[in-house]
């Protein structure tokens, strides 16, 4: 009994120690982890180093990036931080929540002109009703990758996927594409050419493809059922249908379960041939296979003469509810979202910033990174939607049912309206 | 009231003091704070607007709401049952008498204890259609390939599956009771010729229906809050940014209720979400209680 | 009624005089065979932990997986223990254990006692509404606990952890009620008789036969605050408060995840627990001789 006795003081001796708290430097929240948590903390440190009036501590916070319970609670509890980094698109959603501080009476202060300097996507993204809710950090955008190496080895002509030539139709990629799969004796494929919805093929993704509007802003409306959305579930629902909706499944299943080690991505291994996946997997590919030969072009076009597309993502900075040091916290992300913390993060992480001077400076991106840079120009971003979380669910579950063959695109999407639009109808209007 | 009563009256109130406590100062305020959500408009920030029923019924037109009920009840009717059954056959395992005994048990209670995202990385593995152990051994014995990971038919009870590895918990609670039997009802059962079986039957399972009582219990709580499996497994741990399964097929209840709450910020229906799955909760665990009546068997009374 | 009950009758009952080979086969050998066939399924999953955790970043991509490494990449281990202040979350995730696992011993054997061994008026009616609690969804209730904990400065320290443990909880009073409602009236009768009062029941009499339950409460309250991840997610703002929990989601990223580094540390997180089981254990062997009470 005594040595429990003892056990338990001897901790809360250890609990009062642990609730000591230091003097408070600005706080900042991020749910980056190694390797990019470790290039956010040498920005840090640079900008620490910088000047002595603000000093920032870095604190990892894991976590799924649209989720946002750790930074709820805290903010209701008054214990949040004073700055937070969010998944761009999902500003709007968040500032409509009211979790985030408005950071337009500080931009007006700090640099009127500010808008001007970054790309019109970001800026849009990170805006709301007309304020500014966040300050653009890096993008990233998506191309067709094809295992060059492989292709030839198989005997297949891939003359149609030089960048040189300019996009690849759909037709010429389903040409392409079927000439490498294979399947064992039991009918299961043991290789494909391309899967339109895997990895990075998504709904936007084959929407904007194929010209689609998913949102009319003005009119405060989804708009899913717009012809050019409609036709790029159409193009998935076929192609699944050429290659049989459930053998795909079981292949995916086989070669790229849930939480696949990066190594068995397989168009590492080579099960895949032809992929749309991000800028970000020229450094997976440096650092799992860094043997493979590999090109990059831009995502199909639907017929001849059409114009490319891509979709950009990226992160953002904000100021949560809340937070105690809010000119303070504003400096740094000034700083962070500005040229030296984007150049910093360019070079250290080989993303692409959203500064439009940095953006064209091409010294900041050797070798295949120079394409990704070039698809900037005509990228599309997803609609700054209050309810932009539950309309992507909304079209993923549609796109799942499209390629599983069990819906047409033009049900499944019309149901995607009925689930969001009255959710969005809360929010109106929204310019 | 007698004397032996009031005294009893306090004294129990003072062993179960720490419980009340407990539940006046952290549980009750959350409680009717949720109840108050569920009947406002509310993102978890900034101020409530009341809209009365309305949350309720929207309920019942939010076909997520359904197939997610759908989910979770599929799940419990399978999950319930099998993981008692399992419980039980390894708490008998871990109760034999053979000299190494203690490594088997460590052996069979080992999966509980794994860290539950490192075990749903190595259970696809396990999973695999083509080269997981599970169809590997099926198409040795001429099964046909099950993919349990991507035929929606197949993912819930891939997690039906996954949460038997955790079955070595409720076993320890089935082992304590089977240390319980008295050994002499079994010797003299024995000496009357009654078999291994028999004796199990006759003797061992009435004597442990109390733990079953629990172990159904837990199971019913556990099944119908169902969630950190399914979102780890389906696209959780990486980007979080897709269907609960395919074709949302492992979209279990809490999961819609915690994606509503603390993705799309719609505290207030997740709320109401709740409370009636809470409402439902209780109402089969009363109807659990009230059939466990006639089976259960207390020593004590 | 005798009431007996000793682990070293338990079944399957021991016939001393008759080692025929029949009875070999039933105790010895068959038993022994069904039990290593579990447990080849029960440790494949720990088996594939440390083969993973042992691969190189180049056999990580063999098809099909291999079952047996090529070459043990050792270094992974402290490659892993490198990759986050390994040490410090250890000894975090010991502390909120050790508390939790204490709180919990003590506070729910002496609520389930007040639950099941002593006879009051509107007992049952709490008991239910205690039980009832464990069906209310967590994500619901979790915001307004967080406001109540914020309001008395407990965020970002382990108290929000720890104290409620010291409160019990409903599976674990449910879970030793049904024990305790096991045990025959009489024995605690004899002791009343004796003079004891119902604190000197439950603390001389009763408390030692809770033993198997005690040990299953201590294990379970442990495993789930070593492994626990949402509450200390919650509630602890400083990386030098992070359990090992947390710090296992330092391995993925976005876009990745830190396969075998992961696998590695999962395996040092699990060890200790495997050896406190396996001391544990005794007190399922023993059983409740130590307390056993002629009525």
């Amino acid at each position: 009994m005594k040595k429990i006795a003892l056990f338990a003081s001897a901790m809360m001796m250890l609990l009062a120690v642990a609730t000591f708290a230091a003097p408070k430097p600005v706080l900042f929240w991020t749910n980056f982890t190694p390797p990019f948590s470790d290039y956010l903390q040498k920005m840090v440190d640079t900008y620490n180093a910088s000047q002595t009036a603000v000093q920032v501590k870095m604190v990892q916070v894991p976590g799924s990036e649209t989720d946002v319970s750790k930074l709820m609670t805290a903010v209701r509890g008054g214990t949040g931080p004073d700055v937070y980094m969010l998944d761009r698109f999902t500003t709007a959603e968040r500032a409509a929540a009211g979790v985030l501080t408005d950071l337009t009476p500080f931009i007006k202060k700090a640099d009127p002109d500010m808008a001007s300097k970054y790309l019109p996507f970001a800026w849009a993204e990170s805006s709301f009703r007309g304020k500014t809710w966040s300050l653009p950090f890096d993008t990233d955008t998506r191309g067709l990758y094809y295992r060059s190496d492989l292709l030839k080895a198989a005997g297949i002509d891939i003359t149609a996927l030089d960048v040189k030539n300019g996009p690849i139709t759909v037709d010429k990629l389903k040409e392409i594409a079927f000439k490498y799969n294979k399947t064992d004796s039991s009918g299961a494929y043991t290789q494909v050419g391309f899967i339109p919805q895997f990895n990075q093929g998504w709904h936007y993704t084959w929407g904007f493809a194929y010209g689609g509007k998913f949102a009319d802003l003005k009119a405060g409306k989804v708009t899913p059922t717009d012809p050019g959305v409609v036709a790029g579930f159409q193009f998935m629902y076929d192609w699944s249908k050429a290659m049989g909706p459930q053998k795909v499944n079981t292949f995916l299943s086989t070669y790229n379960p849930p939480n696949n080690p990066p190594q068995q991505d397989p168009f590492i291994t080579g099960k895949v041939a032809i992929v749309v996946t991000g800028d970000w997997q020229i450094a997976t590919m440096a650092q799992y296979a860094p043997d493979a030969k590999y090109g990059v072009t831009y995502i199909p076009i639907p017929k001849a003469g059409d114009k490319p597309s891509t979709w950009a993502g990226g992160w953002s900075w904000t100021i949560p509810k809340g937070a105690k040091q809010t000119a303070s916290a504003f400096d740094f992300i000034k700083w962070m979202a500005g040229p030296d913390g984007q150049k910093m993060y360019t070079q250290l992480s080989s993303h692409l910033p959203t500064i439009k001077a940095l953006a064209e400076d091409a010294s900041l991106f050797p070798g295949q990174h120079a394409f990704f840079q070039q698809t900037l120009s005509f990228a599309s971003s997803r609609p700054a939607l209050p309810v932009g979380g539950l309309f992507w669910d909304a079209l993923t579950a549609a796109q799942n049912d499209v390629t599983d063959n069990v819906a047409l695109p033009a049900d499944a999407l019309a149901k995607v309206i009925d689930k969001v639009q009255p959710q969005l109808n809360k929010f109106l209007p929204l310019q | 009231m007698t004397r032996s009563t009031r005294r009893n009256l306090r004294n129990g109130l003072l062993f179960i003091s720490p419980w009340l406590i407990g539940f006046l100062c952290l549980q009750v305020y959350p409680i009717f704070y949720s109840l108050q959500m569920s009947f406002t408009e509310y993102s978890g920030f900034g101020d409530m607007t009341n809209i009365g029923f309305q949350n309720y019924s929207n309920m019942f037109k939010d076909d997520l709401f359904w197939k997610s009920a759908y989910n979770t009840l599929y799940y419990t009717v399978l999950a319930v049952p099998i993981g008692v059954v399992v419980a039980i056959v390894l708490a008998i395992a871990m109760n034999q008498k053979v000299k190494e005994v203690p490594v088997y048990r460590a052996i069979l209670y080992l999966p509980s204890i794994l860290p539950v995202f490192a075990l749903s990385l190595v259970w696809v593995v396990f999973l695999n259609p083509k080269f997981g152990l599970f169809n590997r051994l099926g198409s040795a014995i001429g099964l046909p390939t099950v993919d349990m990971l991507g035929d929606p038919a197949w993912t819930k009870f891939a997690i039906v599956l996954m949460a038997q590895l955790g079955a070595g918990g409720p076993a320890l609670i089935f082992l304590a009771g089977l240390r319980g039997v008295p050994a002499e009802m079994l010797e003299s059962a024995q000496i009357d010729g009654a078999g291994p079986v028999r004796r199990f039957f006759s003797i061992t399972l009435p004597l442990i229906t109390p733990v079953i009582l629990y172990d159904i219990i837990l199971g019913l709580a556990m099944g119908l809050q169902v969630f950190t499996q399914a979102y780890i497994i389906t696209s959780g741990a990486i980007g979080g940014q897709g269907t609960a399964g395919p074709r949302n097929s492992l979209l279990f209840y809490v999961f819609y209720l915690y994606k509503t709450a603390f993705q799309y910020t719609q505290m207030g229906y997740a709320s109401a979400l709740a409370w009636v799955l809470f409402i439902v909760s209780v109402i089969l665990a009363l109807s659990v209680f009230k059939w466990a009546k006639s089976w259960v068997h207390y020593e004590s009374e | 009624m005798d009431y007996q009950s000793s682990a070293a009758l338990a079944q399957p009952v021991r016939v001393k005089n008759k080692e025929s080979f029949k009875h070999m086969l039933g105790v010895k050998i068959l038993p022994r065979v069904v039990l290593v066939l579990m447990c080849l399924f029960f440790i494949f999953p720990f088996y594939q932990m440390i083969i993973t955790s042992l691969k190189t970043s180049q056999e990580l991509n063999a098809y099909p997986p291999t079952f047996w490494p090529h070459a043990f990449m050792w270094s992974n281990y402290p490659d892993a223990v490198k990759y986050i202040p390994f040490l410090r979350f250890t000894i975090n995730s010991l502390i909120l254990a050790a508390g939790v696992t204490i709180g919990a011993i003590f506070s729910n054997s002496v609520i389930a006692y007040g639950f099941a061994r002593i006879q009051w008026p509107g007992r049952d009616t709490l008991f239910f509404v205690a039980l009832a609690t464990i069906f209310i969804p967590f994500p619901v209730t979790v915001v307004a606990l967080f406001d109540i904990f914020a309001k008395i400065h407990w965020i970002n320290t382990y108290l929000p952890l720890i104290v409620p443990a010291f409160f019990g909880s409903a599976f674990n009073i449910f879970l030793m009620r049904q024990f305790l409602m096991e045990l025959p009236k009489e024995i605690s009768e004899a002791a009343r008789i004796d003079g004891a009062n119902e604190f000197q029941t439950f603390w001389r009499v009763i408390l030692p036969l809770m033993k198997p339950s005690i040990a299953v409460v201590a294990i379970f309250s442990g495993v789930g605050a070593w492994n626990d991840f949402l509450t200390p997610l919650l509630f602890l703002n400083s990386e030098e408060l992070y359990p090992l929990s947390i710090g296992l989601q330092f391995f993925r990223s976005e876009h990745a995840v830190a396969y075998s580094l992961l696998m590695a540390a999962s395996t040092l997180v699990v060890l200790p627990i495997i050896v406190l089981f396996l001391s544990f254990q005794r007190f399922f062997i023993e059983g409740v001789t130590v307390g056993s009470v002629k009525g």
